[in-house]
């Protein structure tokens, strides 16, 4: 038996982060302060905007600094001053350093009216973010009371909605059941892929905005499936076998899709397709998750990237099953599953080493 | 009131810290968890996995305890000293031997030496042999390195050694023990001058004055069986010629003090990269004597090593006030043994209340920390931090490392 090369692991090495986003008013501070004194909290950091109306009351509070608070739950409360990367790194240096607690995990609340997109890159591309950090769930907050009209007639929140693992929507206390089912309805056309929850008064369990992408070189199928949302899309688990692209009946113009190939793709070939997607269409290729079979690799490539940025890719250990298909999934607006299939065999017809060719 | 509040940084020594490492279990030694620098391991005829170590001081001798499976330790055997004035400290395995260490408090009192153990049933040790090293001016052995089963490598004093000063007792002895029943001295090396009677004048003594001995004598047979890489505390780091074990000659001498504080404990090789890597030891609570570095050399002439880099601690602002020491001590030595997990490319030390930490020397004039395990504050700690002070790696990747107090054994997996 080979010595087990120790090291730093891409996935279960980096402190996992969950992105909290939606549109102003969407009620991100109320969920984000109501989870702060949550007791499963404990070394979990979250970088806020603002302390909001029901700031923390100071007999939670341990310790504080100008910058920081550490509650009497074990989490550390830290407003964002400037900028999110410098943010995030200072907060990594000081725990690295046994300044402030040896926060596990991290959340982070982005601005309003912010493109969560810009964040997810970050993480995805900034070098020493990336070996501190991984992207582990974005969650997108919609309110029920003017979410309908803010999809319809802008664009951020259907990309916030889009780009999301996870969907709450919130304040549903204040408007009857058929407006909260019908937002409901058009966010799981959107994103048929992420579990979608109601909550009010920010009341959210802090298991439902974690533990989404994957976590460990060996990984499980279950595990897979998590993070690219088999459980929860309209496909009834086969991901993408026959699927044909949600049809968007809504304006938004926004359709997922998964793609399965049967042979092994070389890494060239693979890559080439998604440079020539990420250049031509970046701003459309909202997300792409994926388990590509490379030629030569004993595991899956974990592939993931948002718009036209991608994340290094990872090999896990082994293949989570039997099921060896590369599959990858797609969030894109206009684009269909029929243009990136097309480009694929386009690609692998040029390199006929990749044999890959569509196995539906 | 909580005590975080009472405290301006928001660090607190009872909080552990870990980074890419997990807690699998700790073992508390029966009460009895302050343990020395002794850590090996033997795997049993019947395939078990038994992990060896010295306590760190009086009452206990050595513990065993079997880690089969490493998240659930069994205890085997503990065993006492004769007297209080005696620590056993350091030990080494190979195969079924088990070579004990002995030091005494002062001068002139026993045991003071070796033991040589018979293993092979855990349960129950079997005394093969004492080489005793007592004497007018020893405190007898204050660590050993036994790795190819033949020789045994020593810091020790000796009934026959009179040192110039009191604290340049202990010197590299090499015990030749492939007839465990009867060791006998084959080498003996000592810096020039700490011998009474020697041509030169005795070495300086330095401002925190730690002594002129040895303390780490690594010996890798397989690799260099010409070569002794000895730490000699105050005396620096020396690469020893050890091809003639009765006519021992200095390759190289590097030192760190002056400037530095001294005490260094460990010279180990990374062959295929022409590295070495240096440990000091810190000796003095609360940063006293910080700082206290890891130090790495290129020795791809070995005749002139030359310090590249030392590993990126964290800072004393935070751990020096944690309580007890913070700062280098051991290593993850490499042992030959097929239980013994090796690598030249990463790094495992020991800092006290800086607890376990590894380094990736991928890029040797930077080396990356990759994981740490600080444990809290063990129960009863008297220093109000953990001390870790010694680490061993078995071949499943799985970590060992011990408190010199209190907290006894903290077995630890890297996370994947």
């Amino acid at each position: 038996m080979d010595a087990p090369v120790l090291g730093r692991s891409a996935l279960s090495g980096r402190i996992p982060v969950s992105v909290v986003t939606g549109f102003l008013g969407s009620g991100k501070t109320t969920l984000v302060n109501k989870l702060l004194k949550r007791p499963e909290m404990n070394r979990v950091a979250v970088i806020v905007n603002e302390l909001g109306e029901q700031a923390i009351d100071n007999d939670l509070v341990e310790v504080s600094s100008e910058q920081m608070m550490l509650l009497n739950n074990g989490c550390l409360c830290c407003v964002l001053r400037g900028d999110l990367q410098e943010t995030m790194r200072d907060l990594f240096i000081k725990r690295r350093n046994g300044e402030i607690i040896d926060f596990d995990r991290l959340v982070i609340e982005t601005t309003g009216l912010a493109d969560p997109a810009p964040v997810m890159q970050t993480l995805m591309t900034d070098t020493m973010l990336q070996s501190q950090y991984r992207l582990d769930c974005v969650v997108t907050l919609v309110d029920a009371v003017n979410g309908l009209e803010q999809l319809k007639t802008l664009s951020e929140p259907v990309k916030q909605a889009a780009l999301a693992d996870r969907i709450v929507i919130t304040k549903t206390d204040l408007v009857d059941e058929s407006k909260a089912a019908a937002l409901e309805a058009i966010l799981r056309e959107l994103n048929p892929r992420a579990p979608v929850k109601r909550a009010v008064n920010g009341e959210i369990e802090l298991a439902f905005l974690i533990d989404v992408a994957l976590r460990s070189m060996q990984s499980r199928l279950e595990d897979v499936e998590r993070w690219m949302g088999a459980d929860n899309a309209e496909d009834h688990g086969h991901y993408g076998h026959d699927e044909h692209g949600h049809a968007h009946r809504h304006d938004t113009n926004v359709t997922s899709f998964c793609l399965r190939y049967k042979e092994p793709f070389t890494w060239a070939s693979f890559s080439q397709c998604m440079e020539v997607l990420g250049t031509l269409r970046g701003a459309d290729l909202f997300r792409v998750k994926g388990l590509v079979n490379v030629a030569g690799h004993k595991g899956p490539l974990i592939v993931q990237g948002v718009q036209h940025l991608f994340h290094p890719p990872i090999e896990l250990e082994k293949w989570p099953s039997d099921d060896h298909e590369t599959r990858i999934v797609f969030i894109t607006r206009g684009i269909t599953q029929q243009t990136v299939g097309n480009l694929f065999s386009a690609i692998a017809s040029v390199a006929p080493v990749a044999a890959a060719t569509a196995s539906t | 009131m909580s005590e975080a509040k009472s405290m301006s940084p928001q660090s607190q020594a009872s909080q552990t810290l870990a980074f890419n490492m997990k807690l699998l279990a700790q073992h508390e030694m029966e009460g009895f968890g302050g343990m020395g620098e002794g850590i090996n391991m033997q795997v049993t005829k019947d395939g078990r996995r038994i992990i060896w170590m010295a306590h760190e001081s009086a009452p206990k001798n050595f513990t065993a305890l079997d880690v089969s499976d490493p998240r659930k330790p069994k205890f085997v055997i503990q065993t006492d000293l004769p007297h209080g004035d005696v620590r056993s400290n350091s030990l080494d395995v190979v195969g079924n031997t088990m070579v004990v260490a002995y030091q005494t408090k002062g001068f002139n009192n026993k045991p003071a030496g070796i033991d040589l153990f018979d293993i092979t049933v855990p349960e129950k040790p079997k005394l093969i042999s004492h080489f005793d090293a007592s004497g007018k001016f020893s405190r007898g052995v204050h660590a050993v390195w036994f790795d190819d089963g033949e020789f045994v490598h020593m810091a020790s004093g000796a009934p026959d050694f009179e040192p110039t000063h009191d604290k340049d007792d202990q010197f590299y002895r090499i015990i030749d023990v492939r007839n465990p029943s009867k060791p006998t001295e084959a080498g003996r090396w000592w810096m020039p001058g700490t011998r009474k009677g020697d041509s030169v004048a005795p070495p300086p003594r330095l401002k925190i004055d730690g002594g002129y001995r040895a303390h780490n004598t690594n010996v890798y047979a397989k690799q260099r069986p010409d070569r002794a890489y000895v730490g000699y505390i105050d005396g620096g780091g020396y690469i020893l010629d050890i091809k003639d074990k009765s006519n021992i000659k200095v390759v190289s001498r590097w030192k760190n003090a002056p400037p530095f504080n001294g005490f260094v404990h460990t010279v180990m090789p990374l062959f295929s990269k022409d590295l070495l890597i240096v440990t000091e030891e810190c000796v003095r609570d609360n940063c006293a004597d910080w700082p206290k570095l890891t130090w790495v050399l290129n020795a791809a002439d070995e005749t002139n090593p030359v310090p590249i880099s030392t590993v990126p601690l964290p800072s004393p602002e935070s751990f020096g006030k944690r309580g007890g020491r913070f700062g280098s001590h051991n290593l993850w030595e490499n042992y030959s043994a097929d239980c013994a997990w090796k690598s030249d490319n990463i790094i495992l030390a020991t800092f006290f209340n800086g607890g376990l930490r590894a380094y990736d020397l991928s890029n040797p004039y930077q080396p990356q920390e990759v994981a740490y395990f600080v444990p809290g504050t063990p129960k009863l700690s008297p220093k109000g931090a953990v001390q870790i002070n010694d680490v061993y790696v078995d071949d499943r990747g799985v970590v060992y490392c011990q408190d010199r107090f209190t907290g006894g054994l903290y077995i630890v997996e890297w996370t994947q």
